[in-house]
């Protein structure tokens, strides 16, 4: 190997993991459920057929019908407009939180496998005592301490998810400092910045996303269970894990409003572990081509 | 799991083994924990069930009533009152016993409980007692009160309600802090143990002065979940529930078979009080908006004919002394948005509210929440738990306060607590003013003392007219109480009110 061009092995292998993604059938279904759901997140205010939060007394616990096809609640409101505004809410702090802890956790990995030494056995040891909470409970003991709003959800479930990607990040990291194209960078002189992240964060990459994409479900549950017991944005805005819990208050005389927001983030769960189960396949260089 | 089966089994034939079965009454109540079953501080809808099982007063309602009319004679047998209404003598049972060991209830123990109950340190209700002048034990079982004034409702104060509950001296100061949860009385129920978030328990008192209670056991659940606490009830696992106040609950449980829906008094006024000490509050008109833009029929519509009426003042229908017909500001949007645009806030005003996540509580409030928002008024909510929304209401933290409450059933009493300057929430003397309104405190105290009735009538009249005018609280709609029992369950008197807002446990109370 020569010191000219280092990172040349990457793109080849980034394209053929393109190639295998796509031929997995599981992936692409997956794919399709997601972002069928993202649409349907971002399209509500067109789509949704009601205002969301629009009371009607004399439609209260309504049964489903061609009019208000998930029926109404127990303030007369259409379900369906409260699960497609929900989406917005629940996928918003997943995708955001989940973003936030994937760079967070990325930066500190990275930095801490890269140089080692005090500052990585203390980034481990801060990672381990995190990681020995569940995720639930820690994501609980700080919004109740920080108080239940969009924001503070946010920062609470993205918490939850930074350790796991510093192990994740740092883990990596180890195994590619001690690669020639590291050493060959070094050679040429480049700064400690560029080999992280323009040389060795592309290579981790692959694993990172499988990861981020399990996580992303996990951060999704999470919300809706913090919102099933209270711990969610206020109301009246709809959240999935909102509409659950005043549906499981009305279980005996509605059971379709538990039902449909229950059903939705099944889907979504769903959609997002066949996407990670295809592209960790498909980044296996290990699995049968 | 083995193991399981194991204890299981040792569980069942252990309670065969002590023979005759005994009477456990279990009852479901809407609450994630007890709040104080100290009776002097006690005021919260869990607790004051509880209260009505473990103390008696000089006189009691009669169980299964909420009506002053119906009081009768309780620890004390007999009352005499001097002609200008101002000294009372009261002549109580002998030989009544306190829970445990805690000896004799004599009038010491009936003279420290008043005293207890009119001084602010120790009770909720000390406002109540500021027209007494003393109090004091003739001889062990006779007491006398002389009155500054002569007041509406004496009997009242001495009742089995609020501060007129008798406690054990001894016990009382023997237990200081722990009285809140192990309060000692004469009652027919004492209490054994309390499993906070849980559960309470409490046994059969036998030396209840009115014979023995046939229940020997009552296990008070703490079941905040409506679905929880619903199938609980349907399971057979509780014999008495906390109804939901809507329509759909009591029309469906009350067609299940083996089941009673009782709908009761009095009815809890459920009301917006807005905090003047706050913007954009502070502004009149403001809350004038706040209150056009209120439709109170169709929140009684919400809540079911069943259950609930819209208001009709500031104080409950039924008190003496309330407005049956006060004038409340009608619902006009078109109004609320020409005064806030008034006001200078043209695009609308945003308020802060804690509010319980109590289902019952944070339902109707979206409601409110639902309409205000049609004339540009945003209720933001910030949800906490029911405990800290009681202590953080308290602490003048709130723009605006939802609160439902039933009073002792005298106009005075109502208006005294939630609108006389001295109630104000932060205040020293605070119960529970939470609006900061002080329109009406000179027809408040006149009424108090005044000795003729019609005058006094129209004193809170208009101090109802006053506390509507300047907005200081929206009444939006009253709720009766509903509970529901299994046809086993014998309460022993007929079910129309319940003073403590829940069913009251007698000696005479069976289960099959």
């Amino acid at each position: 190997m020569t010191a000219a061009a280092p990172p040349a092995p990457q793109p080849r292998r980034r394209l053929s993991v393109l190639g295998k993604a796509l031929r997995n059938v599981g992936l692409v279904l997956g794919a399709v459920i997601v972002v069928a759901m993202i649409a349907a997140a971002l399209g509500a205010p067109w789509i949704a057929p009601y205002d969301p939060d629009a009371q009607d007394v004399l439609l209260v616990l309504g049964t489903p019908d061609s009019v208000h096809w998930f029926g109404t609640d127990a303030f007369g409101r259409d379900v369906l407009s409260r699960v497609l505004w929900g989406a917005r809410v629940s996928l918003y702090v997943g995708f955001v939180a989940t973003a936030a802890g994937v760079v967070i956790g990325t930066v500190i990995g990275v930095i801490s496998g890269y140089y080692g030494g005090i500052v990585d056995r203390l980034v481990v040891a801060a990672t381990d005592v995190l990681l020995s909470f569940p995720q639930l409970i820690m994501g609980l003991l700080l919004v109740a301490v920080l108080g239940a709003s969009l924001t503070n959800l946010i920062i609470a479930i993205a918490v939850t998810a930074v350790p796991a990607f510093i192990r994740m990040a740092r883990g990596s990291t180890l195994a590619m400092r001690e690669r020639d194209f590291v050493d060959a960078c070094r050679s040429l002189g480049f700064s400690d910045f560029r080999i992280m992240f323009v040389h060795v964060l592309p290579n981790i990459l692959d694993e990172l996303v499988v990861m981020a994409s399990l996580w992303l479900a996990s951060a999704i549950r999470t919300e809706s269970t913090l919102a099933f017991i209270g711990l969610s944005v206020p109301p009246p805005t709809a959240t999935w894990g909102g509409i659950v819990r005043e549906g499981f208050d009305n279980l005996l005389d509605g059971p379709w409003l538990a039902l449909f927001p229950s059903l939705a983030i099944l889907a979504v769960m769903i959609g997002l572990n066949m996407i990670g189960d295809g592209l960790r396949d498909a980044s296996d260089p290990r699995a049968p081509q | 799991m083995k193991r399981h089966i194991f204890a299981t089994a040792a569980i069942l034939l252990a309670s065969f083994a002590t023979a005759r079965a005994e009477t456990v009454l279990n009852i479901g109540m809407a609450a994630a924990d007890i709040g104080q079953i100290d009776p002097h501080r006690a005021t919260t809808t869990q607790d004051k069930p509880v209260v009505s099982w473990i103390f008696n007063g000089l006189v009691r309602f009669k169980p299964g009533s909420a009506s002053l009319e119906t009081l009768e004679p309780d620890l004390a047998t007999s009352w005499d009152k001097s002609a200008d209404g101002k000294t009372w003598i009261f002549h109580l049972r002998s030989g009544v016993k306190f829970h445990g060991d805690w000896g004799e209830m004599t009038a010491e123990d009936v003279v420290y409980s008043l005293k207890r109950a009119a001084d602010g340190k120790t009770s909720a209700f000390a406002p109540d007692y500021a027209v007494v002048e003393s109090i004091e034990a003739v001889d062990p079982v006779t007491v006398k009160i002389v009155l500054k004034k002569p007041i509406p409702a004496l009997l009242g104060l001495v009742a089995n309600y609020h501060g007129g509950n008798i406690v054990s001296k001894k016990a009382a100061e023997a237990l200081g802090a722990d009285f809140r949860t192990k309060p000692v009385g004469t009652g027919p129920f004492q209490i054994v143990e309390y499993k906070s978030n849980e559960s309470l328990t409490l046994i059969s008192n036998p030396n209840y002065f009115r014979g023995k209670p046939k229940i020997d056991k009552i296990v008070y659940r703490f079941i905040p979940a409506d679905a929880s606490r619903d199938l609980a009830f349907s399971s057979g696992e509780l014999d008495i529930v906390y109804g939901r106040q809507d329509q759909r609950w009591v029309e469906r449980f009350s067609k299940e078979p083996g089941t009673v829906v009782e709908v009761v008094k009095p009815s809890e006024l459920a009301t917006l009080y807005l905090n003047e000490g706050m913007k954009p509050l502070d502004d009149k008109r403001v809350r004038q908006a706040i209150a056009y833009a209120i439709d109170r029929p169709q929140i009684a519509g919400f809540k079911g004919a069943a259950t609930a009426v819209p208001a009709v003042s500031v104080v409950p229908t039924g008190y003496l002394g309330t407005d049956e017909k006060a004038k409340l500001f009608p619902n006009d949007i078109a109004k609320a948005k020409a005064l806030l645009t008034e006001a200078g806030y043209p695009n609308g005003v945003a308020i802060k509210v804690i509010q319980t996540s109590l289902p019952t509580m944070l339902n109707s409030m979206q409601i409110v929440q639902s309409q205000l928002k049609k004339a540009g008024i945003d209720l933001q909510f910030e949800v906490v738990d029911h405990q800290s929304f009681h202590s953080q209401i308290r602490k003048d933290l709130s723009g605006a306060v939802y609160y439902s409450a039933a009073r002792f059933p005298v106009a005075d009493v109502y208006l005294r607590q939630f609108f006389h300057s001295d109630s104000i929430v932060g205040k020293p003397t605070a119960v529970t003013n939470f609006s900061h309104c002080a329109v009406a405190d000179a027809e408040i105290d006149a009424a108090a003392i005044e000795g003729d009735a019609a005058k006094q009538k129209e004193l809170w009249k208009t101090a109802q007219a006053k506390i509507i005018e300047d907005v200081c609280a929206v009444p939006l709609f009253e709720q009766l109480q509903v509970w529901a029992r299994k046809t086993t369950v014998d309460y022993g008197y007929t079910f129309e009110g319940a003073i403590h807002l829940g069913p009251v446990i007698t000696e005479a109370t069976t289960k099959k």
